[in-house]
């Protein structure tokens, strides 16, 4: 059962880059042996920590998105606990969520195209139309006559 | 026209108007009636990488900001608690302010 995840570690601050990149080929090693596959990378560089950890101020962060099996975060997991120089790491699935946020976006859209072509609109925004809150606050048409009997 | 503030998806409703006291005594506080941040904006995934996001929700002493306070809906204020969570893990934000 393949799913994704997020693994975002913190490296040390004295390791050098050849350290880092060193790392990351251990954990794609890792995830090519176990049949996942990294989907994305990003080195988001050093950066200041919210609080120490150990005799930490500063840090290196690492996302990388995998797609695998639960073994395979199982054991990324633990390899990376026993690795001194990874000072913080996180998994975090995150397929579910996603499919949920699509999901959410999908019926948001199907109602507001709905909507506008219930009120006589085209089903798309129309560049010029002012901001999404004015647009809104407009539902309220009790009052409102049509535009010909003005 | 109606005195409505434009407000995102919070026009049902009435807003939260100074009510008449026990003791006949009238308290003229107007309180503008408080709207999730997250719905009004759209905002569907709350990360917990999106620091600038979520610090507003984390005052000064970096505790997580009361519903009562930000007017979060229940759903969002649960998901931004997860966030916060996350976020404190990896040092992003942080625990407490000494």
């Amino acid at each position: 059962m393949n799913r994704k995840y997020e693994l975002v570690y913190v490296v040390s601050p004295e390791a050098s880059d050849e350290q880092v990149t060193d790392l990351h080929t251990q954990i794609e090693s890792t995830v090519q042996k176990m049949n996942g596959q990294i989907e994305k990378t990003e080195n988001w560089g050093r950066r200041k920590l919210a609080y120490e950890i150990g005799r930490h101020k500063e840090g290196t962060y690492v996302l990388e998105v995998i797609n695998g099996t639960g073994d395979l975060m199982k054991e990324i997991d633990r390899r990376l606990k026993v690795i001194d120089l990874v000072i913080r790491h996180l998994v975090v699935r995150v397929d579910e969520e996603q499919g949920v946020v699509e999901r959410t976006k999908a019926r948001r859209g199907d109602t507001s195209r709905r909507r506008r072509v219930a009120r006589g609109l085209p089903p798309e925004r129309q560049p010029g139309e002012g901001q999404r809150g004015d647009v809104d606050d407009d539902r309220d048409d009790r009052f409102d006559m049509g535009e010909e009997l003005r | 026209m109606n005195g409505r503030k434009s407000f995102g998806g919070g026009g049902r409703g009435k807003s939260a108007t100074g009510q008449q006291g026990k003791d006949g005594q009238r308290r003229p506080m107007f309180r503008r009636r408080k709207v999730c941040k997250f719905c009004s904006d759209k905002i569907d995934d709350i990360n917990y990488k999106d620091v600038r996001m979520l610090m507003p929700f984390v005052p000064e002493r970096a505790k997580v900001l009361p519903r009562r306070i930000s007017g979060t809906c229940a759903l969002h204020q649960r998901k931004l608690r997860t966030a916060i969570m996350r976020a404190r893990q990896l040092a992003l934000i942080p625990y407490t302010t000494e």
